[in-house]
């Protein structure tokens, strides 16, 4: 990361002693710019969409009075990476009585740890939440939300012995019908396993969730776009969060994810504690996904 | 898996043949009009200049599919350096020479002296494996379908339940030893995970059991205490092997993670899981590369049986032909 951001920031250096900022200059900060957001993770085609729309603006539009030629490439690269991510964070609304969560996303990308860390954060803000785990294929996933739960004493509803998540759903949606939000947990899948696609449809047709939330591995690289689309087709996609942004990724995976199924990050998973989850913080974001500090 | 790294190497060595042969033909007709005599021979020494434009796409498809940057780099700078200067004839040649480059480069990147049985060959008894990773990468389930792998050749392996931390970690252990019958050593949840790691050793010592499986809990590699207490156990144990499990879908960050491992903790070799989620590839070349140690086997499924020896030249093949 360092290393990035120490060749970006050279060559907006070099940018920042020219008389003018021609092409070949604009150019060649392009090139650095893509080669940092490609080893964050971004897609390589959203790379090439956003360099070419910021070249558009560097050599067409004029910097205004007070700024040098290089804030104003800085300025415009900000700009062009916000409108994918949008300027304000999105919260997350409660507004109905009980407010139904579906979680989905790939194997190994945080879920179940997200779902409890979530239903704590709304436990602390006053709601009353329960859990309900419909992962019938991951060995002891009910036992490990079984325990996560119990720690932040949460209800949660879950059988070991039945095999078949819909049902799991059913009675868990029954059982908590007089709760604030209800949280549904499931199995990992990927967009290869069409069985686990459909099954996931099912879940969702069953639950008729308020908000889907897809759970994204911010240490995910170029395949984060495929998946997400595939998740997209099957469900409608309202929200995602980030999760193990404590480690060194950047993310730029999620955000070809955002991108993809044009749904706002509401927040990030900064370890594996309970309290280990933040509301969403665009700027922040972007900071870390180029490597510039605080722009 | 490499389908689509497969894929994008083809479109360059055509894009390359392309530029240098309609470079090749423009030097041809300068040459003819010098000497006044019509030839069919024309001959062309590759410059810098006729690959730069191509070898920068190149390096882009390769970040595309998922390869770290500095392996895209390499595998363009060694490229280069094999293109540039050669002498050829038509533009069958120009193939013929980027094909190889490009088969050299990676090899080089694959390349490791031992395979899967040397490297596993239990050489004492027992022989102790410890397994580390990132959190969600798959290393329980890898151990499990490890100990069938050990199993399947007359070996008993034993698992040491040492992710006392995470929530079910301890029951998922459990009931993947209860399928496959092999005996779990387990503490109770937040105990010390070195010492479930030291009583699996001597229950495989007393037993006479050939192999200790240790799982421990996902870290992150910029975590430095749980760093510290892996290299705790490292210190209790002592042991044979250390695996490092990483999730193909990762993408630089592969790199960064295993660079981090090998260096707080040493790694002897790599377990990439998930390679059936239709996976470029990228990180499979890019991690033996970055830390010198071979990738041992690539999970592709849920189940025990999901978990494929990785040799390079197999991967080699996969990717030219």
């Amino acid at each position: 990361l360092g290393k990035l951001g120490e060749k970006l920031r050279k060559s907006i250096k070099k940018l920042a002693k020219m008389p003018i900022v021609d092409e070949k200059v604009v150019k060649e900060v392009i090139k650095d710019l893509q080669r940092a957001l490609i080893q964050a993770d971004v897609n390589v085609k959203l790379v090439f969409k956003l360099s070419k729309s910021i070249e558009k603006r560097a050599l067409k539009e004029e910097p205004p009075k007070g700024i040098t030629p290089k804030e104003h490439v800085i300025k415009i690269v900000y700009e062009e990476l916000t409108k994918l991510l949008g300027k304000k964070s999105y919260k997350l609304k409660i507004d109905k009585k009980p407010y139904k969560i579906l979680f989905v996303g790939l194997q190994g990308s945080g879920k179940t740890t997200t779902v409890a860390k979530l239903a704590h954060y709304l436990r602390l803000k006053g709601y009353n939440s329960a859990v309900v785990c419909t992962d019938t294929w991951r060995t002891a996933a009910y036992d490990q939300l079984k325990q996560l739960t119990e720690e932040i004493n949460v209800p949660m509803y879950g059988d070991p012995n039945e095999d078949n998540p819909i049902r799991l759903a059913k009675e868990g949606l029954n059982k908590f019908k007089n709760y604030d939000v209800i949280l549904f947990d499931t199995a990992g899948r990927h967009k290869n396993e069409k069985e686990l696609l459909d099954e996931m449809e099912m879940l969702s047709k069953e639950i008729n969730p308020d908000e889907i939330i897809l759970v994204i591995d911010g240490t995910i690289g170029q395949q984060a776009k495929s998946q997400a689309k595939a998740f997209s087709e099957r469900v409608k996609i309202g929200s995602i969060i980030v999760t193990k942004l404590d480690g060194s990724a950047k993310g730029g995976g999620a955000l070809s994810a955002v991108s993809e199924v044009g749904a706002p990050i509401k927040f990030i998973g900064t370890g594996e504690k309970i309290d280990d989850l933040e509301e969403f913080d665009p700027a922040r974001f972007m900071s870390r996904l180029l490597g510039m500090g605080d722009i | 898996m490499f389908e689509s790294l497969k894929n994008k190497l083809n479109k360059a060595v055509k894009k390359i043949t392309k530029s240098v042969s309609k470079k090749e033909i423009e030097k041809g007709k300068v040459e003819e009009n010098k000497s006044g005599i019509f030839s069919f021979i024309k001959e062309k020494t590759i410059s810098e200049d006729d690959i730069e434009d191509v070898l920068w796409e190149l390096q882009l498809e390769l970040l595309e599919g998922d390869v770290a940057l500095e392996v895209a780099e390499k595998i363009t700078e060694s490229v280069k350096k094999e293109l540039v200067g050669k002498k050829v004839k038509r533009s069958t040649d120009i193939d013929k020479y980027t094909r190889n480059a490009l088969k050299n480069a990676i090899l080089e990147i694959l390349k490791t002296d031992s395979n899967v049985e040397d490297l596993l060959k239990i050489k004492k008894k027992p022989f102790v494996i410890l397994f580390v990773g990132v959190n969600g990468t798959g290393k329980t389930t890898t151990i499990a379908k490890l100990a069938k792998y050990f199993m399947e050749k007359g070996l008993v392996p034993v698992i040491a339940a040492a992710d006392t931390f995470r929530a079910g970690a301890i029951e998922q252990i459990t009931k993947h030893g209860e399928k496959l019958g092999v005996k779990v050593i387990k503490h109770k949840k937040g105990s010390d995970p070195a010492a479930v790691a030291y009583d699996a050793v001597n229950h495989a010592k007393s037993k006479n059991k050939d192999v200790v499986l240790i799982d421990t809990a996902g870290r992150m590699q910029t975590n430095m205490n749980l760093m510290e207490e892996m290299a705790k156990i490292k210190r209790v144990v002592n042991p044979d092997f250390i695996i490092f499990v990483g999730d193909a879908l990762t993408g630089n960050d592969a790199v960064e993670q295993a660079k981090m491992f090998d260096e707080k903790i040493g790694i002897d070799g790599v377990i990439l899981t998930k390679a059936d989620a239709d996976t470029r590839g990228g990180a499979a070349i890019s991690i033996s590369y970055v830390i010198g140690k071979p990738i041992l086997f690539l999970g592709i499924g849920q189940n025990y049986d999901d978990l494929i020896e990785f040799k390079p030249e197999w991967v080699v093949k996969q990717l030219f032909t």
